[in-house]
């Protein structure tokens, strides 16, 4: 049978891939993210799950707004690096994990998650920004990833509470699996920020340590907020830790946080925690 | 809250130039672009030509296109994020990293 062995939340800033490809680990204004991330990389690589699920969302890279879903699973075997300006990141082609992929497709839609499945397109840095720094992508990725994109652009978004509820689904769907695959989750974005408008610049350190504080200890309190609270809170673009419900909400109950790290260098305030 | 949010009126009102902006993860579209702008803006109007024309973030972004597409179009010209954050707060980049803890960090 297959496991959720625990959980990642992690922010998927673009920078955070620009600073680990331009070989920024010992540069001081860096080194205190790549620090944080040290703990998540050895406990990946004491663990070794099979199978990283990666809820993330795209930047309108892969998917654009003539057709923008708000759940896409992806079911194929491998998925390429999407170029989003200035080429392809030298990374290898991530590895897919088909069948358990395409057995999540089925309990989910048995269970009235009636989602967009997509197979050989490319992914972007909100899936691998975060990677790299966790797990090695040299001679090859240690193991498989699926991807869950979610619609955190272009609203009306998901709500909060639907977010952890696919959790609870995803765990259901996992746990469902005959084969013995370890299986860790990962929940991608934020923490505070805002990209546009006249609150550009926007942050909150306050709300987000509170926020690190109630992904583990109170969940539901998170679930129970609008995506309107997330905004205020966050910031508009902050809003999209809505995905680190999903993979709350895939967890363990007894799961606890392990780990975490928070730096606020320029726009979004970065973190990292493990939950296990 | 901010007024600025990216919906379905924001969204339609911007898919025109949000297509274009999106080109530019195609090669072939970049290269155009740089050959010859006029013909990689054909399907453009001549107001959004000109804000492209003049990289004008702020009137792009307030037009409707979306951030992450603007990101595509600032990576080629070398603009950073928080270049085109403090041209939507209408300040220099200078000043808006004076606001930063490590303005180093980009």
């Amino acid at each position: 049978m297959a496991r959720v062995i625990g959980g990642i939340g992690t922010s998927h800033v673009p920078t955070i891939a620009m600073a680990y490809d331009k070989g920024k680990q010992n540069d001081p204004d860096w080194t205190p993210l790549f620090r944080g991330y040290e703990p998540v990389a050895k406990w990946l690589a004491e663990k070794k799950p099979d199978v990283l699920f990666f809820c993330f969302n795209d930047h309108a890279t892969t998917f654009f707004f003539d057709h923008y879903p708000t759940f896409a699973l992806g079911v194929g075997e491998e998925y390429r690096i999407a170029d989003e300006g200035l080429g392809e990141r030298p990374i290898p082609r991530l590895k897919g994990h088909a069948a358990l992929a395409r057995h999540i497709a089925h309990s989910l839609v048995a269970d009235e998650f009636d989602l967009s499945l997509f197979q050989d397109l490319p992914l972007d840095h909100g899936l691998h920004s975060p990677l790299t720094m966790m797990w090695p992508s040299k001679p090859d990725w240690p193991g498989a990833v699926i991807p869950l994109v979610v619609n955190v652009l272009q609203h009306p978004l998901p709500t909060p509470r639907r977010c952890y509820r696919l959790g609870q689904a995803i765990r259901r769907a996992v746990l469902s699996y005959p084969q013995d695959l370890k299986v860790a989750m990962v929940g991608t974005g934020g923490l505070s920020h805002q990209m546009i408008g006249e609150r550009a610049g926007y942050n909150n350190e306050e709300w987000d340590r509170e926020f690190l504080e109630l992904i583990d200890r109170d969940p539901e309190r998170l679930a129970a907020m609008s995506i309107e609270d997330f905004m205020r809170l966050g910031g508009n673009e902050g809003a999209e830790v809505i995905m680190w419900l999903i993979m709350r909400g895939a967890l363990d109950e007894r799961a606890k946080k392990r780990h975490q790290n928070y730096y606020l260098p320029m726009t979004t305030a970065m973190a990292v925690a493990l939950f296990e | 809250m901010s007024n600025y949010v990216f919906d379905l009126e924001r969204s339609a009102r911007g898919l025109r130039l949000n297509r274009f902006l999106h080109g530019f993860t195609r090669k072939e579209m970049r290269e155009l672009f740089k050959r010859d702008p006029d013909a990689a803006m054909k399907d453009l109007t001549p107001e959004e030509r000109d804000m492209v024309r003049r990289l004008d973030w702020k009137a792009m972004q307030d037009y409707g296109a979306s951030f992450f597409c603007l990101e595509k179009f600032a990576r080629i010209k070398g603009v950073s994020n928080p270049e085109m954050v403090s041209a939507f707060r209408g300040e220099t980049l200078e000043a808006f990293l004076k606001t930063r803890r490590v303005p180093g960090a980009r």
